[in-house]
């Protein structure tokens, strides 16, 4: 199915993505991603698992390298630059990781004190204050003295996402934020996500298989299929689409019967 | 996929090949280490953490090597002196051999077996872990965070941990000699002195720097280039010990022949 017109304004892109391809081995995971992300936008990253959403958030922050095709962050090009050419670009930008991807020898705080102090920050009451308001946040400011190991999965995602926006990113990337949280904690991230757009005018990408969050939190909605963009725009348009596959994602209907 | 068995001419080939490869990629974990020399800012107080895993937390199992091997090796130098009538030059043979081979490549082996497997398993398990994705992530090159504070505890400590086992070494000599087979004290000395010279501890600190510079490369390229999970941490953590312990005592032999022909032994100070 070819994709519906495209929501995207017509500015300049935060982020302009052109002919991404990349596999790995003989697997082609991402065969041809054109994609526009608006600054301050919240552009949430749907499809079946496998088909290279992670893969392409990773190309965002230059953590891949993309076999063909180009990808613009504010105008500049990642491609061919080196890890100590990424760094500043790297640090306008908060990643939460799929498994939260904690430093396991820090604490709480330690860990979300890290991007500070990476950036060059050396006010210790600074450091700490901005350290207690994003635990805060995530409703964890009691647990700041816990190693890694001594917390439960959704606990460490949420230390995860304190972590991605403790240093105040233009634009934040989710790796599945609520995958493996209870309702109620799925809920408070949603909010947060549409908090920091609104107060900070932050530009957030969203993997997400929580279809209820899909329609809580997005501007705009691109699902990846078979190595593409399958569907590019609004919750609205996403929700109506005559399109079997997208109705039946949506509903989750495997067309399995017990 | 070509499922037809391989030749030897091309099994040999890809070996070859996977060799190049590998010092390639060893020489590119160099290559980005002396960038960071440049282009980071020093972590103190990490390399003083490693200084204390590396160098402090050795001490034991250092000490134990350089104590036994001295107490053999001048047990062992003793029977065949004897016959010979100069049980009493036993010293200088132990003091020798401990500076120039036994302190360095022994504490080599027992660092690369305690640090290295250390290093390769906790980098290993960040790699797959996404921990170094996410220093990546943060801006922080993990040459920077991971290797270069461990590269300067090593080639601080491993020069330390081989006098130290040497020390040891010596008075476990003495020890043996003196107290077990009663050679008097001052001639064990006398010969020890004698027979041992600067460029003996020149030799015993360079090859601690040459072997503490190998230990930690091939440890850390092992630990960053883990892949698949458990399994794969397992088999970094294996091969960085053995690598390194191949590679040290390969090195060991040309740095012999490198050093013995900038300090020729022979002649008596």
């Amino acid at each position: 199915m070819p994709a519906p017109p495209s929501a995207e304004p017509a500015a300049s892109p935060f982020i302009q993505i052109r002919g991404l391809h990349k596999s790995f081995d003989s697997q082609k995971v991402l065969q041809g991603i054109d994609l526009d992300i608006s600054r301050g936008e919240t552009l949430v990253l749907v499809g079946p698992s496998g088909e290279g959403k992670s893969v392409l958030l990773k190309h965002i922050i230059g953590l891949l390298h993309p076999d063909a095709g180009s990808i613009q962050f504010d105008g500049t090009s990642l491609c061919g630059l080196s890890e100590r050419q990424l760094a500043p670009l790297r640090r306008r930008i908060g990643y939460l990781f799929q498994n939260a991807a904690l430093f396991d020898s820090l604490t709480v705080a330690q860990n979300v004190a890290f991007p500070l102090i990476e950036a060059g920050i050396k006010n210790p009451a600074e450091i700490k204050s901005r350290v207690q308001e994003a635990l805060e946040v995530v409703e964890l400011d009691a647990h700041k003295e816990k190693m890694p190991i001594n917390l439960s999965g959704g606990m460490r995602k949420r230390v995860g996402i304190a972590r991605a926006i403790v240093g105040r990113p233009e634009i934040i990337l989710y790796d599945e934020p609520t995958a493996g949280l209870d309702p109620i904690v799925t809920d408070v991230i949603d909010h947060l996500i549409k908090r920091l757009q609104k107060r900070y005018h932050v530009t957030s990408v969203v993997i997400t298989h929580d279809i209820a969050s899909v329609f809580k939190i997005a501007d705009r909605i691109v699902m990846l299929k078979n190595g593409i963009v399958y569907f590019n725009g609004s919750p609205d348009q996403l929700r109506h689409s005559p399109d079997t596959f997208i109705q039946d994602f949506i509903a989750g209907r495997s067309g399995m019967t017990s | 996929m070509d499922d037809s068995p391989r030749g030897p001419i091309s099994t040999l080939g890809r070996a070859v090949l996977n060799f190049i490869n590998y010092f390639g990629q060893l020489g590119i974990l160099l290559g980005e280490g002396f960038e960071s020399l440049v282009k980071s800012k020093p972590r103190l107080r990490l390399m003083m953490e490693q200084i204390v895993r590396i160098g402090f937390g050795s001490q034991v199992v250092v000490i134990v090597t350089g104590a036994f091997t001295g107490a053999v090796f001048t047990a062992q130098s003793y029977f065949k002196f004897r016959d010979f009538g100069i049980e009493s030059t036993v010293g200088s043979i132990v003091s020798v051999s401990l500076f120039r081979e036994l302190g360095p490549v022994l504490t080599g082996l027992m660092v690369a077996g305690r640090v290295g497997a250390a290093m390769a398993a906790e980098i290993g398990t960040m790699k797959v872990s996404e921990q170094i994705d996410a220093l990546r992530a943060m801006g922080v090159h993990p040459v920077d965070y991971l290797a270069m504070p461990r590269f300067f505890a090593m080639t601080i400590s491993m020069p330390l941990l081989i006098a130290e086992a040497v020390a040891f070494g010596l008075a476990a000599s003495w020890f043996v000699a003196v107290l077990g087979f009663g050679i008097p004290s001052a001639w064990f000395w006398m010969h020890t002195i004698d027979h041992t010279n600067l460029e003996d501890l020149s030799y015993a600190m360079i090859k601690g720097l040459v072997f503490g510079i190998l230990i930690v490369v091939i440890s850390c390229h092992q630990g960053l280039s883990t892949t698949n999970g458990a399994v794969g941490v397992g088999q970094s953590t294996t091969r960085a010990v053995v690598f390194s312990s191949l590679a040290l005592l390969v090195t060991n032999f040309f740095l012999t022949l490198l050093l013995n022909y900038i300090f020729p032994m022979g002649t008596i100070t």
